[in-house]
């Protein structure tokens, strides 16, 4: 079992993991939605420092060897999921950016053609 | 009359650019144009302005695929009923165009393709270019039923069923095979027109040697996909 001096530290590290979160998020260098995928993975961190028996119970449930190999599967597992999550964020942006490009261009040709109409009116 | 558009992109075409669109409106004065300024950093821009050509500047570059998908945009906004699109490097000879319009006009086809394997004639791109298009035309057939044998040809003719979709939905780079799946998916009635191109008078393919195996991978697996998610769909 995790020694009581380590189980304060790691809380006291999650905590100020939180208080990171948070503040990005007050100062607006996050945005909510792409957050939760943090506070949940944060949310998890207590979950095992309060209960470290769901690590082993989740060891025993895989058959995997040993605890360490569980808890570098699961650090690995989230971390691939969160790139995959901001290679789509990424990519959803590319399609949008694409668009506004697109429509900008456009206008600029119907501005300068309205513009050029209007001085040989004058 | 249909309302016709031809859709021209450019990237640093200032070698050919003049041209090809002095060419097409001394040929087609019935006919509109758009240059697609590619964010051209040569003087593709200026050249268009001094001549007062028709000519969206794309204020960043975002490859062929952007660049004719904004010009099928441009159609749709402006209710053409017919969209061509033909390259700014002089490529693509114009004098079959009326032809392969009528054939959309009479009905006969959704799409029409200008293909130079049709009568083998002209430039015909190196032998290991037209192993790699034969694959690429291969697999349109399996994933699609379809044999377009110049499927990498940026010379097309479209009716306004398929200027609404491609201004929706149109391939990002390397676009052409996998339009010509998205075509296939939607029932598009595909017909190819026997032409002969010119090899490039200036400016640079845009499929260099070293990227043609990253070309040939990205490519296939962009068709695979699309037949899929439209699989899916139905």
């Amino acid at each position: 079992m995790i020694p009581v001096t380590l189980r304060v530290t790691l809380i006291i590290a999650v905590f100020f993991y939180f208080i990171f979160i948070l503040h990005y998020l007050k100062n607006k260098m996050l945005e909510l939605k792409y957050t939760l995928i943090w506070l949940a993975a944060g949310f998890v961190m207590v979950l095992l420092i309060a209960f470290p028996e769901l690590l082993v119970t989740f060891v025993a449930v895989f058959g995997i060897e040993s605890n360490m190999n569980g808890l570098y599967i699961l650090v690995f597992a989230f971390i691939i999921t969160t790139l995959m999550t901001l290679t789509s964020i990424v990519s959803r942006q590319n399609l949008k950016i694409r668009i506004l490009i697109q429509e900008l261009s456009i206008l600029e040709k119907r501005i300068r053609e309205l513009e050029s109409a209007e001085q040989g009116e004058n | 009359m249909l309302k016709t558009l031809i859709i021209i992109p450019a990237f640093n075409e200032e070698g050919s650019i003049e041209k090809v669109v002095n060419n097409l409106t001394a040929k087609f004065p019935n006919y509109d144009y758009l240059v697609v300024n590619d964010g051209s950093s040569d003087h593709t821009q200026s050249i268009c302005h001094r001549n007062q050509y028709h000519v969206v500047n794309l204020v960043i570059n975002m490859g062929i695929g952007g660049a004719v998908q904004t010009g099928y945009r441009y159609a749709r906004d402006n209710h053409y009923d017919i969209a061509v699109q033909i390259d700014g490097d002089g490529q693509h000879d114009v004098s079959y165009l009326e032809e392969m319009i009528s054939l959309i006009e009479k009905g006969q086809a959704d799409i029409v393709i200008g293909s130079r394997f049709l009568e083998k004639e002209g430039f015909q791109s190196t032998q290991i270019r037209r192993m790699g298009i034969n694959f690429l035309s291969f697999l349109g057939k399996v994933l699609t039923g379809v044999r377009v044998r110049d499927i990498t040809s940026g010379y097309r003719v479209v009716n306004a069923k398929f200027i609404h979709i491609f201004a929706n939905d149109y391939p990002a780079d390397y676009p052409e095979p996998e339009a010509m799946v998205i075509a296939a998916v939607h029932g598009g009635r595909i017909k190819e027109y026997p032409v002969i191109m010119q090899k490039r008078n200036a400016g640079e393919s845009s499929i260099t040697m070293k990227r043609s195996i990253y070309y040939m991978c990205k490519v296939t697996l962009a068709m695979i996909i699309r037949r899929i998610s439209f699989g899916v769909r139905r």
